[in-house]
């Protein structure tokens, strides 16, 4: 069987509502999958125990912290590696990337949900959600048209030249 | 300890589906505005739809779903942090679109072993860092 996007979505959506209902992800609602407010659980709650720098970290992750994003990069590996696809890459503007990761996270936290987690509050019939996941939209729609524009005019300009 | 296993393992279980699938929350937009490729954006339909299913069955189920669906029991709260998440929506787009994909796709692109995806990761945890440090007092400064 393809593993599709839509089915691999469908057990993603699936997968998060499960682990809420029945795992104990829960609260903040709608938490089974954030790849920004888990990787800060994570991080934080290492950091308390630690350190003890009081970061905060959610309830759900009071006695353990939550380690999707150790089993995302772990999930990937195993699947690239049995795919054939497993091969160290060189770098390419690693400090374009290295910001865009700061940027992300930061942005992330504030809006309190990675662009996985909007969907699933919005599945949850979260108003403010709803709203955020349409701002989500509008900014790639609007950071596409004008990466597009940008990138017709330099070779409009590279073909005059 | 259940959440920690039962993430570790769904996270396991998407991040394999998401590196077959190329599964991203961004490039899903993006493609179907700039050239009408629905693949990935059906990965988004998925989720919500699977989501909504999950949500309704294990309501019906007895298991932790607690004011399903929000709409009905939470009115839209039109004042506290609805200036923040406009803005902080908008440059999640934006800032997805520049780096090529969602934060879970550039893990998974990390795990296949591209090293731009890495310095993307150590940015994302520093920025993490600078978050708790700066951004945790300017939010209880702003109130939200």
């Amino acid at each position: 069987m393809n593993t599709t996007p839509f089915r691999a979505g469908l057990v993603l959506g699936l997968g998060a509502s499960l682990v809420q209902a029945y795992f104990k992800v829960i609260p903040p609602l709608a938490y089974g999958v954030c790849m920004v407010c888990h990787p800060k659980d994570l991080f934080n709650w290492t950091a308390d125990h630690l350190f003890s720098l009081d970061w905060g970290y959610s309830v759900a992750s009071t006695n353990w912290p939550l380690l999707t994003v150790i089993g995302v990069l772990a999930g990937a590996l195993v699947a690239s590696a049995r795919h054939g696809e497993l091969s160290l890459r060189p770098a390419r503007q690693p400090l374009f990337f290295f910001f865009n990761g700061f940027l992300m996270i930061n942005f992330g936290l504030i809006l309190g949900s990675c662009p996985i987690r909007i969907v699933l509050l919005s599945a949850y019939g979260d108003w403010t959600s709803i709203i955020g996941w349409i701002c989500v939209v509008v900014g790639v729609v609007i950071t596409s048209l004008i990466v597009r524009w940008n990138a017709r005019r330099t070779m409009k300009l590279e073909a005059a030249s | 300890m259940s959440a920690a296993i039962a993430t570790l393992v769904l996270g396991f279980v998407i991040g394999y589906l998401g590196q077959r699938s190329r599964l991203c929350f961004i490039s899903g937009y993006r493609d179907f505005l700039l050239t009408r490729d629905s693949t990935l954006l059906k990965g988004v339909a998925g989720a919500f739809l699977g989501a909504v299913g999950g949500f309704i069955l294990f309501h019906f189920l007895g298991g932790s779903v607690p004011g399903f669906p929000l709409f009905f029991f939470a009115p839209p709260d039109l004042d506290s942090g609805l200036f923040i998440t406009v803005v902080a929506g908008l440059a999640v787009g934006a800032v997805g679109v520049l780096a090529g994909g969602c934060p879970f796709r550039m893990h998974v692109l990390a795990a296949e072993g591209r090293k731009s995806y890495w310095y993307y990761l150590l940015g994302f945890y520093a920025g993490l860092v600078f978050y708790n440090i700066v951004n945790v007092r300017l939010l209880e400064v702003i109130g939200k």
